[in-house]
């Protein structure tokens, strides 16, 4: 296991604790602030993999985003490692769904970006670099510009980027969410490959339930309009997971009984306004 | 990616083209270029490298014909003017016949004034372009990242936008002088005014996502000013400095035809004062052929400059 930069607190502690968190918007048209998230509290192990599910406008990426400290919450706060987020920090690595990957770098440069921020020396940038192209199946790639590469190739340099800065925590905002559905099955199975190698703690972001479950050793659902957390249930299969576990019965089972409970909450929700 | 270079200047008053292309505009053929937006794991890199080459191969395929219509559109206006002047009721002095043009041409050519002035004209584009361009650059990257700076600089530079630099001409004359110093003036005042905005608007367009992954790469703030938002502002950048390099060649030959000895608009303005409209007519064409190479050579650069980018200039 290499390095990681600030220490690890109480040692059996979680990783990331949100504490209280609310998040208000202000409208235009009213003068009641739209709540975004209500009383968040919520905290993932160290090591664990979570996936944060619900449908889109329940406020999941705001949080994601609070958790990397690139937005402020209204009130409450994250504690990683025993240390208040203020803002983003290289400690907690970020997978946008949008592309991020820089176009003006090969990809080589870009998996190297990181590292140069922190002013590692550069053959040994390189030789990290080299080390998660080849991970990611880039290494023939290295010295071409993004432009030339499949979205799917580009997010693989985005996560070859995060990987090679060495973050305690992964956060991802729906990754895979504009590919193909092939290309992201087989991302899918790459990212479990990495993460069975390095077990980073990991908290995705995504609306797509099989992806949630077929990833995740948690799925926390959250409900919309005020976003809240609405049930967390372990997915208790086992690892290393492969194709056949997405068609194995205890998929289908877990998947069934998921969206039952997410069909139930979205009733009571509907009855409730 | 969104990146496309926009080309406010504000300069529509004396603006213009070098070489008639849209500087930094996306061109014809750039979008065949453009995100193939399929994913295709299996062999993608060869699938978008073979649609460069069509479009390099279109490029060129285009050459020919572009050579051949062009040639035969501006033979065609010469033949016409050259037609009238064979009319009886044309003055040979005051409307030369080509002929005569390229006789001047020759003429300028082997007694060796044609370079002198060349080289004059250069000189100061030289000189003015680098001023004008390091200053506008400085100074728009400043006002288009730092919101102190935009605060700052943002109502200086919005104050000069509308005034074409030529406006200026009296007040240089007054406090500079009619001297060397006074003419580069000038220059760098017509390339500051595009390359300025430019440069501010390419800092200004950096999308927030690569701020955010370079901060969250733990990226400092300065580290994100040089390492993300000045690359990602090189094509505007660029465009603003070819636009810099044409309205300060018009400049310069505005500024020579004030009050100079030598330069490209020295010699219009005195062959035009004794009637030498054949050596008028061939310092024109001359203008427009060094243009046109200076426009070339920016042009290289600059592609050479964005070749990661999705949209060339």
């Amino acid at each position: 296991m290499s390095a990681s930069v600030p220490a690890k607190g109480a040692s059996n502690g979680p990783e990331i604790s949100i504490e209280g968190v609310w998040q208000r918007f202000q409208r235009l048209e009213s003068s009641t602030p739209f709540v975004a998230l209500q009383d968040i509290n919520l905290s993932i192990a160290e090591r664990r993999f979570v996936a944060i599910v619900g449908s889109s406008g329940c406020g999941k990426s705001t949080l994601l985003r609070i958790i990397a400290g690139l937005v402020r919450p209204t009130q409450g706060r994250v504690i990683h490692c025993g240390e208040v987020v203020q803002g983003p920090h290289r400690s907690r690595g970020f997978v946008f769904q949008a592309d991020a990957v820089f176009p003006w770098l090969t990809v080589r440069q870009n998996v190297e970006f990181g590292l140069r921020s922190r002013g590692v020396e550069r053959s040994e940038r390189r030789r990290i670099a080299d080390h998660w192209c080849g991970v990611v199946g880039l290494a023939e790639s290295a010295d071409a510009y993004p432009r030339e590469l499949s979205g799917g190739m580009r997010k693989r340099v985005d996560l070859a980027r995060v990987y090679a800065n060495d973050p305690d925590v992964l956060l991802m905002d729906e990754p895979f969410g504009a590919l193909d559905a092939q290309t992201k099955e087989r991302l899918q199975g790459e990212l479990l490959g990495i993460w069975g190698e390095s077990k980073k703690t990991v908290a995705f972001v995504t609306h797509d339930v099989d992806e949630a479950i077929f990833l995740a050793d948690e799925v926390v659902i959250m409900s919309s309009r005020p976003g809240q957390i609405a049930a967390r249930i372990p997915v208790d299969l086992p690892r290393p997971r492969t194709e056949d576990t997405r068609i194995s019965d205890e998929f289908a089972e877990r998947r069934r009984s998921i969206r039952k409970l997410m069909r139930e909450l979205d009733q009571q929700h509907g009855a409730a306004r | 990616m969104a990146n496309r270079p926009s080309i406010a200047t504000g300069e529509a008053e004396v603006g213009f083209s070098l070489t008639g292309a849209t500087p930094g505009g996306p061109t014809q053929d750039a979008t065949t270029l453009g995100p193939d937006g399929r994913d295709g794991s299996a062999a993608p890199a060869v699938e978008t490298a073979s649609a460069a080459d069509e479009a390099v191969l279109r490029h060129r395929g285009e050459f020919w014909p572009r050579l051949a219509w062009g040639t035969l559109s501006v033979a065609s206006v010469i033949g016409l003017y050259w037609a009238f002047t064979l009319t009886p009721d044309a003055n040979q002095v005051l409307t030369p016949p080509p002929p005569a043009v390229v006789e001047a041409l020759v003429t300028a050519i082997a007694n060796g004034s044609l370079w002198e002035h060349i080289l004059a004209s250069l000189f100061r584009v030289v000189i003015g372009f680098g001023i004008g361009a390091g200053l506008a650059v400085v100074i728009g990257c400043t006002a288009g990242w730092f919101r102190l700076g935009g605060y700052l600089l943002d109502p200086l530079i919005e104050a000069i936008r509308p005034i074409p630099a030529l406006a200026y001409i009296p007040l240089v004359i007054v406090w500079i002088g009619i001297d060397e110093p006074a003419r580069i003036t000038i220059i760098i005042l017509a390339v500051f005014k595009p390359a300025v905005v430019n440069a501010r608007q390419g800092m200004k367009e950096i999308p927030k996502i690569y701020v955010e992954a370079a901060e969250s790469l733990g990226t400092s703030k300065l580290g994100t000013f040089w390492r993300v938002a000045l690359p990602n502002a090189v094509p505007f950048i660029m465009s603003g400095l070819r636009i810099g390099l044409a309205t300060g060649f018009l400049a310069l030959v505005a500024a020579e035809l004030i009050a100079s000895s030598n330069g490209l608009g020295f010699l219009i303005s005195n062959s035009g004062s004794i009637l030498r409209i054949d050596r008028v007519l061939m310092g024109i064409v001359v203008i427009g052929i060094v243009a046109t190479i200076l426009d070339a050579l920016a042009v290289r650069l600059q592609a050479h400059l964005t070749r990661w980018s999705e949209v060339r200039g």
